[in-house]
């Protein structure tokens, strides 16, 4: 090995704050889009505060938490409890009073109880598979807005493709600008799965891998590494400021050719680049041990809580979509870790995950609340589908242990909040059984539409497929009664 | 069977002079948007009612409104009450919202239709032969001046009619030239447009020119190296462009072996080609051939070919995607024409292992995949939109879908005796494609009549006869899209673009040039080799990006080069050879290159992926991206490909500077080795002070790093 003498290694922690402000940031200021796009752009955004005018909730989240429960959450005994209803259906736990009058929830969930005063819980979530029941088929759903039409209910799984329909995270971090040095879409701590099936409903699909997410993959409860985000070792910030300034002279060098590309934006992608790695920002928003201990235990000490809670730390940062996922396999063992009970339903709620749930959601609503971030961001708890009310039936083809649930996507619930969304209220009821909405259902595509809505973005707008083929965002409507 | 007493009676009431459905009616539910994707023409309709897509089907639509809530959409008594006009006009609550007035001319003739027992119509007589356009062409002498177009429908009974009011006219590039609801089309700025006319699933084409009212252009001619550059000569001319010069050597060079080979000239090819003195043509076009000679050529253009043909593992097996790829490196290796290649893969039959053509059908495996393929890769046209419903901009119907469906129908596939393998055979019973509206058996029949008839034998050997049709010089499509495709690979776009969707309304920017193209691939009997050298030894290959008052806004004509970003393997690559690193990948042997990879399950997620590398999920040349992203710019100023290649203890820079180089020659070196070209003057002064300003070994890497972050190394110009 070659032997490079000159500055002593930096260490992962970056650049001292005096190093930094010797640097400056030479990445976001000066920088911009061409003309033209601009002057689109705006003529866009003025046809769409036209269409939207006066419409209750357009345009007032700036950023989302998209807290996905991979591996469908039993509604019944969490969110939708039934006591009346006969001993095969409602379970063993019993019902607790909540902030909202008149809606109660699963005993296990006290800390919800108190802090659903700050969200809406929406319990007419609904949607008929076309003929797909496992878990892949309903985040594909859930997520892009459509439904996959190559995923089997025999569990012939698809793997992620470049004519997928992009996951909602994409969509968003591509059309909305980015103010702050940090990464627009990051999902925490590890994909989406079911089997080896990784990432399907989760990535960018025909809008290309320049709009996955940031993949964590570590668990955020352990001290973590980000050899990406950090400067390397070898790299202080006074030799990437000498490398940039080397770089700005060639390519000022090669006029015809600045000229020539002009439209391509290459420098505000490498001022990013620069401002991203320099400036530590998005690096500092996931260090948790810049969080207090009473904090951190407040989110839960476990790999969901920490995530959560550093999905916190990512917004406040100024990132634009954080997807939080249950930190397992979609079709895990209920015993461990995962939503899907069918082999066991109540000891894995009861004593691993409902407390787990519990305590980091609500932790976040009144951290965010506390904070000024619930104004402007939106945050969703879902999973891709319920489970059947009766215990110990096959709804999916798979076999349930006498007090198991199987899957239920025509019903089930989800939390939602911020962003004007309503406070302390239930929207939609489900029938004695918790099997169907009673009224107000809300189908994916219509929650999906309905984020996008808050975000200003147009859920009918026309995008393009693989095959240059029009669709629509997605084909839902826009739930306006949310909004307080 | 109601439709038959229903068309039966529809015709007896056509015999009056009177409004039909098929005239009349059916043209405004098109216009007025109720047949539209977002509307009742989504695959499942709307709010439980169906109607075709954009009207395709007008049996179908007709049947939709009779039949549907058991004829409640009309009051023959009191056609006002009749939900099919109380709905578009809001009378009562309608999801689409106000699509005609209660006072409208539309709402009339369906009033007047109603009232007369909602005649079908005669389809050989009322239905729409043909769409005519007045005037043919518009050609405008500057933005700003605006054409009405004329829209005459002529009937199968030789009727005219205007409908200039119900067809759809739109253009192909609206900022160019943009068309109004009257369709009055008005130039915006210099260029050239295409107003698409549609009218009742007929259509026509319009082109549009506007000129550049600039005064003082004066057409300079420049030399012309072959037929292309004198087709795109006389194009420039008339628009009044002017195209730029000759790229120096140093730019060709680097060009012409990236495009060709997929890799960076070495520092001492470009002093070479440099320091040789021969004239400037004869000297490029000896390197032209010295490169198509190269192994490097035959692993490039085997990655191009894997991509569309979508060996990959994940399909084929690892034996298969490599007998399969060894199958595409012979036929390279060896300028096998192409219309031989093609007739292999699609006559191929037997062991996969014995035959490895055999592979493309086990890739796609079932009959209509295997025809969206075929027709998608050597026809260039794409008819997976004619599955569900007669193509909206193409007159491909869904009939014809099926019928070139037919043609595989009979491929069959068993596992062999090796593990892996598979075996490709015609089968002999139950083969036959049947049609999804109403299962009735569907004929193979090609998509378009040659000039030399083919017999279509109704037997099991039906996709001979498809190879030989397909494969032939008189296919209308197959030579022109492989012209077009190929030439797309040296400019960055195609002739008609995207390549692999070739439609009527997706016409040609220069038709004589892809014609005289595809004349010349068919005169030399598809040797794809010629082809190439007679691209990149034109002028038009060969101009520089630099761009002139007249050629400034031109984008579409190739007057000047447009640069285009590295391809991933190439890029790749690229980093590896200027820094003098090896390549390093997992399950290949040693200093096996990005471009020599077997198929993308190499290397997965890694750079390639990121940076654009087809997973070849499908044989859609969109699947190899080109854009510059966020992770992109943060992988090459901070990730490890370029960061651990420019500090590699055995790369360019170590071995500089153990050598003992001076300033002035390292960093001559290190352009010559990421920019194929010398530093001009005041960048080597630049860059040996900045290498006189601290550490030798650190300076060096830091001016190689940024040479390889620069636009000169990202991008092919």
């Amino acid at each position: 090995m070659l032997n490079i003498p000159g500055r002593p290694g930096q260490t992962c922690e970056g650049p001292t704050r005096r190093e930094l402000m010797r640097i400056g940031s030479l990445g976001l200021a000066g920088l911009h889009l061409p003309g033209f796009f601009l002057s689109q752009q705006a003529a866009k955004a003025a046809n769409l505060q036209e269409k939207y005018r006066g419409a209750r909730g357009f345009g007032n989240a700036k950023n989302v938490i998209m807290i996905f429960l991979q591996g469908g959450p039993s509604h019944i005994d969490i969110w939708d409890p039934k006591p009346g209803a006969p001993a095969n259906i409602r379970g063993e736990f019993k019902p607790i009073k909540t902030k909202i009058p008149g809606t109660w929830i699963g005993e296990h969930m006290p800390m919800m109880a108190n802090a659903i005063d700050k969200a809406t819980l929406i319990r007419s979530m609904s949607y008929t598979p076309n003929g797909l029941f496992n878990h892949t088929a309903a985040i594909y759903q859930m997520l892009t807005g459509y439904p996959p039409d190559k995923v089997s209910p025999s569990g012939q799984l698809e793997p992620p493709t470049p004519a997928d329909f992009p996951t909602a995270g994409s969509h968003i971090s591509k059309m909305i600008k980015m103010t702050e040095p940090v990464l627009p879409f990051v999902e925490l701590p590890r994909p989406l799965q079911e089997s080896g099936i990784i990432g399907k409903g989760g990535a960018a699909g025909f809008l290309g891998k320049a709009y996955d997410p940031y993949r964590m993959y570590q668990d955020p409860a352990e001290p973590i590494k980000l050899e990406d985000l950090s400067l390397r070792k070898e790299i202080p910030p006074e030799r990437l400021k000498d490398r940039f300034e080397l770089l700005k002279g060639i390519n000022q060098s090669m006029p015809e050719l600045e000229k020539a590309l002009n439209a391509a934006a290459v420098d505000e992608y490498y001022g990013k680049a620069y401002d991203l790695v320099l400036s530590g920002k998005a690096r500092d928003a996931m260090d948790l041990t810049k969080e207090t201990d009473k904090m951190r235990e407040r989110y839960g000490l476990h790999t969901f809580g920490q995530s959560v809670l550093m999905s916190r730390r990512l917004i406040e940062a100024g990132t634009k979509f954080v997807q939080v996922n249950w930190p397992s396999v979609a079709n895990g063992d209920p015993e461990k870790t995962a939503w899907d009970t069918h082999a066991a339903n109540f000891g894995p709620l009861k004593n691993l995950h409902c407390p787990k749930l519990d305590r980091a959601l609500s932790a976040l609503l009144e951290d965010m609340d506390s904070r000024g971030l619930l104004k402007e961001t939106l945050v969703v708890a879902i999973g891709e589908f319920g489970r059947s009310p009766r215990m110990g039936v096959s709804t999916s083809g798979n076999s349930n242990s006498p007090d198991g649930r199987d899957h239920w996507p025509y019903c089930y619930s989800a939390v939602v909040a911020g962003a004007g969304i309503g406070r302390g209220v239930q929207y939609g009821e489900s029938d004695a059984t918790a099997s169907s909405p009673k009224e107000k259902p809300v189908h994916p595509n219509d929650l999906l539409a309905t984020l996008y809505y808050a975000l200003g973005i147009d859920p009918e707008m026309e995008i393009r497929n693989h095959l240059n083929q029009p669709r629509e965002l997605v084909k839902g409507k826009i739930v306006t009664d949310l909004f307080a | 069977m109601r439709p038959l007493l229903l068309l039966a009676s529809a015709a007896a009431l056509a015999a009056q002079p009177t409004v039909t459905f098929l005239r009349d009616v059916a043209p405004i539910l098109n216009k007025t948007g109720c047949t539209s994707g977002p509307c009742h023409g989504a695959a499942k309709g709307k709010n439980g009612f169906k109607l075709s897509l954009r009207g395709y089907d007008p049996q179908f639509d007709y049947e939709a409104l009779l039949y549907d809530l058991s004829g409640r959409r009309f009051n023959r008594a009191d056609p006002g009450r009749s939900l099919m006009l109380a709905k578009p006009s809001q009378q009562v609550a309608h999801g689409g919202g106000l699509r005609f007035e209660k006072d409208s001319e539309y709402y009339k003739v369906i009033y007047n239709w109603i009232a007369r027992g909602v005649p079908y119509g005669d389809p050989a007589k009322d239905a729409v032969a043909a769409v005519e356009v007045e005037p043919k062409e518009i050609a405008m002498a500057r933005p700003g001046e605006a054409a009405q177009v004329k829209v005459i429908a002529r009937y199968a009974d030789g009727q005219t009619r205007d409908v200039t009011r119900e067809a759809t006219v739109e253009s192909n590039v609206p900022d160019v030239a943009k068309v109004d609801l009257s369709a009055k089309v008005s130039g915006e700025r210099t260029g050239e447009a295409t107003m698409l006319v549609r009218y009742q699933g007929k259509f026509s084409t319009i082109p549009v020119t506007i000129l550049n009212p600039k005064p003082g252009f004066v057409w300079k001619a420049a030399a012309q190296n072959n037929y292309i550059d004198m087709h795109i000569d006389a194009k420039l001319q008339r628009l009044r462009i002017q195209p730029a010069p000759l790229a120096d050597d140093a730019t060709f060079l680097r060009r012409v072996t990236l495009d060709l080979t997929g890799q960076l000239p070495t520092p001492d090819e470009v002093r070479a080609f440099l320091a040789d003195t021969t004239p400037t043509r004869l000297k490029r076009s000896k390197m032209i051939d010295k490169l198509i000679a190269r192994p490097a050529y035959t692993d490039y253009w085997t990655i191009k070919w894997g991509d569309l043909l979508q060996s990959s593992r994940k399909y084929l097996g690892e034996k298969g995607t490599f007998a399969f790829r060894e199958w595409i490196r012979e036929s390279i290796a060896a300028n096998k024409p192409y219309d031989k290649m093609v007739r292999e893969l699609l006559t191929s039959r037997g062991s996969s292992y014995e035959d490895p053509a055999a592979n493309f059908f086990r890739v796609t495996r079932e009959p209509k995949p295997t025809m969206e393929k075929t027709t998608q890769v050597f026809l260039g046209v794409r008819m997976v939109c004619a599955q569900c419903h007669d193509h909206p901009f193409e007159r491909w119907t869904q009939n014809q879908y099926y019928q070139m469906a037919a043609f595989f129908s009979a491929v069959g596939l068993r596992p062999g005796y090796e593990v892996g393998e598979e075996i490709v055979y015609d089968q002999r019973a139950d083969y036959d494609m049947k049609h999804p509206k109403d299962s009735r058996v569907v004929p193979p029949q090609f998509l378009v009549a040659s000039a030399a008839p083919v017999p279509i034998p109704n037997d099991d050997r039906r996709r001979d006869a498809l190879a030989t049709w397909l494969a032939s010089k008189q296919n209308p499509f197959f030579a022109k899209a492989i012209a077009n495709r190929v030439w797309s690979y040296f400019f960055g776009k195609g002739i008609i673009d995207p390549v692999d969707d070739i439609r009527a309304s997706n016409p040609p920017v220069n038709p004589a040039l892809l014609d005289a193209l595809t004349k010349d691939l068919t005169d030399h009997n598809f040797d794809l080799q010629h082809l190439m050298r007679t691209i990149v030894n034109s002028r038009t290959y060969q101009a520089a990006i630099t761009t002139n008052e007249w050629n400034e806004t031109d984008g579409d004509n190739f007057s000047h080069a447009i640069p285009r970003r590295m391809g991933a393997e190439a890029l790749m690559d690229g980093v590896a050879s200027a820094a003098g690193a090896r390549p390093n990948f997992p399950e290949v042997p040693e200093e096996t290159t990005a471009t020599q990879l077997p198929d993308p399950h190499v290397g997965k997620d890694g750079f390639l992926d990121l940076f654009g590398r087809p997973s070849r999920e499908s044989a859609c040349e969109c699947e190899r991206r080109a854009d510059l992203s966020l992770p992109q710019a943060l992988n090459l100023v901070n990730g490890r490909t370029i960061s651990d290649a420019v500090a590699d203890s055995k790369g360019r820079v170590a071995k500089l500077i153990l050598a003992g180089k001076n300033d002035a020659a390292i960093v001559e070196e290190l352009y010559l080795a990421a920019l194929s070209r010398l530093p001009n003057k005041a960048e080597a002064e630049r860059g040996q002070k900045y290498l006189s300003g601290g550490t030798r070994a650190v300076r060096s890497q830091d001016l190689l790093w940024a040479l390889l972050n620069s636009k000169g190394f990202l991008y092919i110009y």
